[in-house]
């Protein structure tokens, strides 16, 4: 097929995939509710500055940004395999890549309209509210509102993996019900099941100790986590902070972003 | 699959292959092939799940214009053959060709067809038709199918015998030379079935489309001009209705059927086979054959 026919098809995937989520109820609550919840936690906690609100940030971002990506995301191909519409997509010559690659940029910029438009609003609140010195910020003058951009773009970077994995998941599993066990159970593993195995790998010896810092760069949250505390952190605190290495973080980031697109464009064109 | 078609290799003829053996031209039209030429040809077409075979080496050809049901009992392998002609199985043996000109080969239309039902009935059609090469109308397919009025209705808020016709007029986009229906009445009221005949007894008049259609209603012989009747994955009859009938002495078609397939087949519950209580023996064809 032509380039430009291929466009084409991938407009129309996506499309079709921005129409089905802002008219979705649910989605909508959902991306209301990640509003309020991010920017409640931020006025509760009282934190002032920028770096100060990334570190309040990290941690709930950390487990509400899977479970937001899962609910958006992991019905998208499955929805149409249950339908029947992923075999007459299937009947048209568009390639199944353009597909997943329609359903992914979709998907994705939803949810990024959803979690970037409360980082936004923290921003300008932080900008507005009264800045500190904190313990943390030793000088004052280092806290920046640049510092705060970096941690929305990883954020975003995050989100942008997060999605692709619930995509591969989507595609990969072939019965609802069995699709919401799995995502729940991909929600926790990326949470706390991973570090978990990590921390297990140490423990048993199977870890040298010495690989601990590529290590933690390698799971999803692990490198989100280890590049906002080396980029955003890091530059304005005194004592060294040592959460790996960035080059590995964002090639393991790239990697679980282009590998789950892969399953998931392999998964469809196997299917029977 | 032995299809000797190289998907994506121009053809000396000037045509392109589409992917499942079927020659396409570019300039987003379909001539309705020479009613002499087979626009669907199977050659010893055979699929199976496992250690199960389903289709077992048919072969059939469909000219332009002509309808076919396809008939046959619960598991005898019809929407296994169809989804192997619609390109979505491959065969393990045999060949499939559809020779088309145009940007889409074959029109599918699945079993109880359903579609994201928050979407309007031109921006579910209008997604499809974006998959075609070179764009096609999705008004014509509306006007095809009668359903130009709702155009702007949710798909939720539409009735079965709608949802079926909004499957059909998907069908439709890219005026493909060879349309293959999987029931495409089933659970359908004695007049949206007559409305659905209707609309596909026109195309193959009209546009010279060849139909390829799945059905249990024996009554179908009103709008198809060759029965087709699988059993246990083989083609066991393949002409006229009026020729079936004939040759068995049967008043309809009804009776032909249970004068091939035989009375009093029931199907065995939990165990995934149907079994022949004339024949007193067991197949395993109800197993993944309808799948």
């Amino acid at each position: 097929m032509a380039p430009s026919v291929d466009r084409t098809a991938l407009r129309a995937v996506v499309r079709r995939e921005l129409r089905t989520l802002t008219r979705t109820r649910v989605h909508l609550l959902l991306a209301g509710g990640f509003v309020l919840a991010v920017v409640g936690l931020v006025w509760v906690s009282g934190s002032t500055g920028f770096v100060p609100t990334v570190l309040s940030l990290l941690t709930p971002l950390e487990v509400l940004l899977p479970l937001l990506t899962a609910a958006f995301v992991s019905r998208a191909v499955l929805g149409d395999r249950e339908r029947g519409e992923l075999a007459l997509v299937r009947t048209y010559p568009a390639r199944v890549r353009t597909y997943v690659a329609g359903v992914y940029l979709g998907r994705v910029t939803a949810l990024l309209g959803a979690v970037l438009v409360p980082l936004l609003v923290v921003l300008v609140m932080v900008a507005l509210g009264s800045v500190e010195s904190t313990f943390l910020v030793q000088h004052s003058g280092l806290d920046s509102p640049v510092l705060f951009v970096r941690f929305v773009v990883l954020t975003a970077l995050f989100t942008a993996v997060l999605t692709a994995i619930f995509t591969a998941l989507s595609a990969v599993v072939r019965v609802v019900r069995r699709g919401v066990a799995v995502a729940v159970a991909v929600v926790v593993l990326l949470v706390v099941g991973l570090d978990l195995l990590i921390i297990a790998g140490l423990a048993t010896d199977l870890l040298p100790e010495s690989a601990l810092p590529v290590v933690l760069t390698l799971t999803p949250n692990g490198a989100y986590r280890s590049l906002v505390l080396e980029t955003v952190v890091a530059p304005v605190v005194t004592s060294p902070v040592s959460a790996g290495a960035p080059l590995p973080a964002v090639l393991a980031l790239l990697a679980w972003g282009i590998g789950s697109l892969v399953v998931a464009t392999l998964a469809i064109t196997g299917i029977d | 699959m032995t299809d000797t078609t190289q998907p994506g290799a121009a053809a000396a003829d000037g045509k392109k292959r589409m992917t499942n053996g079927a020659t396409a031209r570019s300039d987003g039209h379909r001539s309705p092939p020479d009613a002499g030429e087979p626009v669907l040809t199977l050659e010893g077409v055979e699929r199976g799940f496992g250690d199960l075979t389903v289709v077992d080496g048919v072969s059939t050809r469909l000219r332009a214009g002509q309808v076919a049901a396809l008939v046959g009992p619960n598991g005898s392998g019809k929407t296994t053959l169809l989804r192997v002609i619609a390109g979505l199985l491959p065969a393990d043996a045999g060949e499939v060709s559809v020779a088309a000109e145009g940007p889409r080969a074959v029109g599918y239309l699945p079993q109880a067809p359903r579609f994201r039902s928050r979407l309007t009935v031109t921006e579910t059609l209008s997604f499809y038709a974006d998959l075609v090469e070179g764009g096609v109308s999705v008004d014509e397919a509306l006007e095809r199918v009668g359903l130009a009025e709702l155009r702007d209705r949710r798909i939720e808020a539409l009735s079965g015998g709608m949802v079926r016709l909004v499957g059909l007029a998907q069908a439709l986009l890219g005026d493909p030379a060879l349309l293959v229906l999987d029931e495409p009445t089933s659970s359908l009221d004695p007049a949206m079935t007559e409305y659905i005949y209707d609309v596909i007894a026109d195309l193959a008049a009209d546009e010279g489309t060849a139909v390829l259609l799945s059905t249990h209603d024996l009554d179908v012989s009103r709008v198809a001009d060759r029965v087709l009747l699988l059993n246990r994955g083989r083609l066991v009859v393949d002409d006229t209705p009026e020729a079936v009938c004939a040759a068995r002495d049967a008043e309809t078609l009804t009776d032909a059927f249970l004068a091939e397939v035989g009375r009093g087949r029931t199907v065995q519950p939990g165990s995934g086979t149907v079994q022949d209580e004339e024949a007193g023996d067991d197949t395993a064809a109800a197993n993944g054959g309808d799948a």
